[in-house]
């Protein structure tokens, strides 16, 4: 990458450009300056929070502004019933904020979409109650805190909690972390089964995405002297950090500082000389903004090669990779891999599956095929843990896992792909092998076994590319190779073959022949092409309205009777 | 006796909600747009209404064709420009409808605040009761619970027996296969968002009646809206209506016992208590 | 309306309407104008009530510099809109006094907006008539530099309880929304009607938006006061009444805050409105000195009736223009202490303020509205109607 350096002098004369502005701020400016500033950056702090819930993780949030709130009100308890400093208050707003989320974290987060939205902004609304009732924290009329002497002390406040959100972001954009939260946004569901804890990486997101709000809620609440809950919670606050934020670009590192700084000092001017258009100005910025350049103003200077996301955890070229070390051994093929039990599973008044039971053994594979709705995916989804049984028992290498959820499934060593490939499809190729390298059973040299997997796979001449560029056969190669990435012992193929061509049948076929190169020691598809996965498979079993009727050799049962009436109806 | 008249407010309280959320329902629930300007849909016809009734003196019943008819053709403009460009965007239109919403929000509030002014107003019709021993009803309520229901049901009809009806609801599970069975889906799905927005404006008008409207005030019939169309279950036309008269009741018991704030935040609780207990909705639970 | 009146109204517009012609031209005095500065909401939820504040505030301004000005400087009002929040407000009176270095400050509307700016105002040591800031939480000690130029939100309907009372009501419901101004009437009325003797046989406090006051009547209902006093904002002083009448339920004395003044009250609630009872700072009969000026110069200039919001920012410009021509000078520091001194005639009444700013003499009269217009109930030597009881709810 020739761009590099010259990119990294631009960054650093842009920070300390930055630097420069925000010194020379409460040393030259007036007292308006300073608090225009202070203002400015509160936003960009609670931008950049709002950008890691919702930008990175996915999660849009309407509640932030609960944050806000509580950490203003620790700041003013503190102060006034403690007598502790203001800056050690606000500190302890953050800590207080960041224990709160922890525990309604885990509550809220599992609401999805427009819910969680809904969800956070209840919150507000609960807590605005809740303080409006509570007369010790100064009730419905508020509470004054102690006049701030020192305007500047709150400006380097703001300057530090802002700077500090921005750190958390660029960590968040360049770190495995981040790309597991991005995971969350881009497909909750496949994360979870490529082994990323999904859980801990929303909880702990929304938890960071808690303490920033925290803190510029207690240093306004402190450059204020004035705190009631409807301006504590008010959930404009969120509105215009959202508006700003998509301005700037969502999910970017430097779209909620350009986002805001831009729309505030614009917005400033338009307060002071058109404020009667100012409501629809702002509208109108946002519509434009969606319909003509989505991704913000980063997105339009991405046009122009500036500010380019950079690849997560991407080497500067890719390297050879290293075979992967053999995890599984001391087992011979006597040994059973999986056991399913009288799996049953029920739908409302639906009987999907009705009593399966099979076997597979260490280095078999096995094809299950069937009629549309003979239960296939439902078995895969009850085997990996997608959905809860009704009735049945699981085991893998003998151990029972029914009760397990589909992360400990994947860290035991099963890994499944999707129907309709469900890649991260904002990101790279690189960034979704590796994604599942880091959690899988090389995660201790993730980028080496990521590279060695693209390479042996063939996708290693378009591992830059993103995913959307990549014609459906190599996504569904792509896909493979996500799961091999992950070195399960156990792989759980979802018709990987539907609706390809002859050639691009052929290069998968020739990953699933070389797939005991990956570690694996079984595989089980479902296929509709049965022509393609016959010569491949060991066994065969045949599903119909939910039962088993056939297990056996594939000629055998390509040959039953039975199986064919299933396929074909009757036949007289 | 307090238990059937509470039982009656809940019931018209319910009333009123029903036409507010199945506007919603119609566009979010079925066509999965995140109509954020809902609410201020809402309020500018029930400002527009005000503002002709009290320039003719026309009732608010007999505003209520002129409101659908230009609301609907306000909804057909709007939507080739700010919601159709979004539908190719996969899983991200939802996110992408949110956002054009929000910015059409603050246009709608600033035309609204230019136009009317920042005033809360409302409509003095019907202000008169029926008296039945202990038990009163107003009439306002009923009749605008009546023709809240009354709408609902043509919209219920509409959608499943006639033909229009049932390409909008082919569409919305299935754009492709809707698209491959010779159906419109781009006219489908236009005729689907003038139509909310005609619903929603219709709510405008009747609720002038019995509740005050400013301009500003349109975020909260948003969010009550969402919050109704989540716990019915989105898209499900009979889960959002029982959704409706059911917070209806609940808000009414929760401010007898509990006082107005209980009230207040009793949608958020059962919101969030749902959806950890039923994440399908309300209907699913059953 | 008379023929004379109507004529005096036209004679006074024509005359408003030279002046502001006159004003357009360049002025010719030598010095430049003594700059006033203020936030007004102008968008936001208290868009509607701010701008009659403003209007009162412009008419000041306008008349004083008809009169040639202060210490013979013109005067220039420069407004920020605040967006009815407390945020931009605090920003904006900083920009005011450290960009623009407004020479005199004029406080924003609502308690709560004020609240934020007034520790600005102790820090910076300008001194502000306050003419939006009913709460008495403002004026408490360590409060050098605010001063309230309206009544005091413990006064609000005042009058009513006494005068109830002294009718054989015995039972008083009592509603307060959540925020700083109606509270605090809530807590006065509460303790009021204890004082009394009066039996409070209902209260309770909500917030806004509230989805139904059904629930609120109906057991206001049960309880049967005979007085039901409301510490009301304008949508739900509207949402309740329409609410009572769908229960069925008309107390003797309905009374509310902040509301039933408003114009949009009686056509929001037609018939329904007659009989309720609320409170003003200011009417246009009022004798106070300037009264019946103020009220048709603003009839002229802004096409509209004056409301006590408007009179309080003509008085605010009218008590500041007092402390100026009294000091002879704009020095903070000896204003503050004239306004601390002084008593001020206002067309509101005497603007006298104790040690910490709290108003000393301002209070509000009642009025109700009959037959669709408001009407003074009280004081006696200025009522226009005797107050009707029972409240008909119909």
């Amino acid at each position: 990458m020739p761009h590099t350096n010259r990119m990294n002098v631009g960054y650093l004369l842009t920070a300390v450009a930055f630097l420069v502005v925000a010194i020379s701020i409460p040393a030259f400016g007036s007292e308006y300056t300073v608090q225009l500033a202070t203002d400015i950056l509160s936003f960009v702090a609670l931008g950049y929070s709002w950008n890691l819930i919702s930008g990175f993780a996915g999660y849009i949030s309407f509640g932030q502004v609960s944050f806000f709130g509580l950490g203003a009100y620790t700041t003013a308890v503190l102060v006034n019933h403690f007598d502790v400093p203001w800056y050690v208050a606000v500190c302890c707003g953050g800590i207080v904020t960041a224990i709160v989320a922890a525990i309604f974290g885990p509550i809220m987060l599992r609401l999805r979409g427009i819910l969680f939205a809904l969800g956070m902004l209840g919150l507000a609304r609960i807590l605005t109650v809740v303080f409006s009732d509570w007369d010790y924290a100064g009730g419905a009329a508020g509470t004054t805190l102690p006049p701030e002497l020192n305007p500047s002390a709150v400006y380097i406040g703001m300057a530090l909690t802002a700077l500090c959100a921005f750190a958390v972001n660029a960590y968040f954009a360049r770190s495995g972390f981040g790309l597991d939260a991005m995971s969350v946004r881009e497909d909750e569901d496949a994360a979870g089964a490529l082994g990323v804890p999904t859980t801990r990486v929303k909880v702990i997101t929304f938890i960071l995405s808690a303490v920033f709000p925290g803190l510029v809620g207690g240093l306004i609440a402190w450059n204020r002297s004035y705190l009631d809950p409807a301006s504590a919670f008010d959930p404009t606050l969120d509105l215009q950090t959202i508006v700003f934020t998509l301005f700037g670009g969502i999910g970017t590192v430097w779209g909620p500082l350009i986002g805001t700084s831009v729309l505030m000092l614009i917005g400033e001017q338009l307060l002071i000389h058109f404020s009667s258009l100012k409501l629809a100005l702002y509208g109108a910025v946002v519509i434009a903004t969606v319909l003509m350049f989505p991704g913000g103003l980063v997105s339009l200077l991405n046009r122009f090669g500036l500010l380019k996301r950079k690849l997560i955890l991407a080497p500067p070229e890719l390297p050879l990779g290293d075979a992967p070390v053999a995890t599984d051994a001391g087992l011979d093929s006597s040994d059973s891999l999986l056991e399913v039990r009288d799996l049953s599973v029920r739908f409302g008044g639906l009987l999907a599956l009705d009593n399966v039971s099979f076997r597979l053994r260490r280095g078999e594979t096995l094809s299950i095929i069937g009629a549309n709705g003979a239960g296939k995916t439902t078995l895969f989804n009850a085997i990996t843990g997608f959905v809860q049984p009704t009735s049945g028992e699981i085991l893998f290498r003998g151990s029972t896992v029914s009760a397990l959820p589909v992360i400990d499934r994947v860290h035991l060593g099963m890994a499944r792909t999707f129907q309709i490939p469900r890649l991260l499809s904002e990101l790279s190729v690189w960034e979704n092998v590796v994604l599942a390298a880091r959690h899988g059973r090389q995660k201790h040299q993730p980028v080496q076994h990521a590279a060695w997997v693209l390479r042996t796979v063939g996708l290693d001449e378009m591992w830059l590319e993103p995913v959307a560029r990549l014609t459906p056969g190599r996504q569904r190669e792509l896909e493979l190779a996500r799961v091999l990435a992950l070195q399960p012992d156990l792989v759980f193929l979802d018709e990987v073959m539907a609706g390809m061509t002859k050639e691009e049948q052929e290069r998968v076929r020739g990953i699933i022949r070389r797939m005991s190169d990956f570690g694996v020691v079984g595989i089980v598809c479902v296929e509709h092409v049965i022509a393609a996965i016959a010569d491949l498979s060991d066994r065969m079993l045949v599903l119909d309205f939910g039962r088993k009727i056939a297990d056996s050799k594939p000629t055998e049962v390509l040959n039953d009777p039975v199986v064919i009436k299933a396929y074909l109806g009757e036949v007289q | 006796m307090l238990a059937v008249q509470l039982l009656i407010n809940g019931i018209l309280l319910g009333g009123t909600y029903v036409l507010i959320a199945q506007s919603l329902n119609l566009i979010f629930g079925v066509m999965r747009v995140v109509n954020l300007a809902h609410g201020s849909f809402i309020v500018m016809a029930g400002l527009f209404t005000f503002w002709l009734s009290a320039r003719t003196g026309l009732s608010p019943l007999i505003v209520l064709p002129i409101v659908f008819v230009v609301s609907f053709v306000v909804g057909a403009l709007l939507q080739p420009v700010l919601i159709e460009p979004l539908m190719n965007q996969g899983r991200r239109a939802e996110l992408l409808s949110l956002m054009v919403t929000f910015g059409l929000d603050y246009v709608l509030v600033q035309i609204a605040l230019h136009v009317w002014g920042a005033d809360y107003v409302s409509l003095p019709y019907l202000q008169s009761t029926w008296t039945f021993g202990a038990i009163t009803l107003s009439k306002a309520l009923v009749v605008v619970g009546l023709f809240a229901v009354g709408i609902v049901a043509l919209l219920y009809f509409g959608l499943n027996y006639t033909s229009f009806g049932k390409a909008l609801l082919a569409a919305s599970q299935s754009p492709v296969g809707a698209a491959c069975c010779g159906i419109n889906v781009r006219r489908v799905r236009l005729f689907a968002f003038a139509l909310g927005i005609a619903l929603a404006s219709s709510a405008g008008t009747l609720l002038i009646m019995i509740l005050p409207m400013a301009a500003e005030s349109a975020d909260n019939l948003t969010i009550l809206a969402f919050v109704i169309v989540a716990l019915g279950g989105l898209g499900e036309y009979a889960g959002v209506t029982i959704a409706a008269f059911l917070l209806g009741l609940a808000q009414s018991l929760a401010g007898y016992f509990l006082g107005g704030d209980a009230a207040n935040v009793l949608p958020f609780v059962i919101l969030i208590a749902v959806m950890l207990l039923w994440p399908q909705g309300l209907r699913r639970a059953a | 309306m008379t023929n004379t009146h109507l004529l005096h109204r036209l004679a006074w517009a024509s005359g408003v309407a030279m002046l502001l012609s006159f004003m357009a031209t360049p002025g010719q005095a030598a010095d430049k104008p003594i700059l006033i500065g203020a936030t007004s909401s102008e968008t936001g939820p208290f868009a509607a009530d701010a701008e009659y504040n403003l209007n009162g505030m412009k008419l000041g301004i306008e008349e004083a510099n008809a009169k040639g000005g202060w210490l013979g400087r013109k005067l220039e009002l420069k407004i920020y809109d605040d967006e009815s929040k407390p945020g931009t407000a605090v920003r904006l009176y900083t920009r005011l006094i450290t960009e623009d270095k407004a020479d005199l400050l004029i406080g924003p509307y609502s308690s709560g907006i004020t609240q934020a700016i007034a520790p600005l105002m102790n820090k910076q040591q300008y001194a502000v008539v306050e003419p939006e800031a009913s709460i008495p939480t403002i004026y408490v000690p360590g409060n050098k530099w605010n001063f309230q130029g309206v009544a005091s939100s413990l006064t609000y309907l005042e009058g009513l309880l006494p005068l109830a009372n002294k009718n054989g009501a015995k039972t008083v419901a009592v509603l307060g929304l959540k925020s700083a101004f109606t509270l605090a009437c809530y807590d006065a009325r509460i303790k009021q009607a204890e004082q009394l003797g009066m039996k409070v046989v209902y209260k309770t406090t909500y917030s806004l938006p509230e989805p139904d006051f059904a629930s609120m009547a109906l057991a206001i209902k049960n309880a049967q006061p005979d007085v039901v006093l409301g510490c009301t904002y304008y949508p739900d002083a509207v949402g309740l009444v329409k609410a009572f009448q769908a229960q069925g339920f008309a107390p003797k004395y309905f009374a509310e805050t902040v509301g039933p003044v408003a114009a949009a009250f009686t056509k929001a609630l037609g018939p329904l409105a007659n009989g309720i009872i609320s409170n003003t700072g200011w009417w246009h009969n009022f004798k106070t000195p300037g009264s019946k000026e103020f009220t048709e110069h603003y009839k002229a200039m802004f096409k509209q009736d004056p409301d006590y919001h408007s009179a309080a920012g003509y008085g605010a410009v009218k008590v500041l223009g007092a402390a100026v021509e009294g000091t002879k000078s704009l020095d903070q520091d000896k204003i503050r202490v004239w306004l601390h001194a002084n008593t001020v005639d206002t067309v509101q009444g005497p603007f006298k303020v104790d040690a910490n700013g709290l108003s000393q003499g301002f209070s509000q009269s009642l009025v109700q509205i009959q037959d669709g217009h408001l009407k003074l109930v009280t004081p006696e030597d200025l009522a226009e109607a005797k107050l009707l009881v029972p409240y008909p709810g119909k």
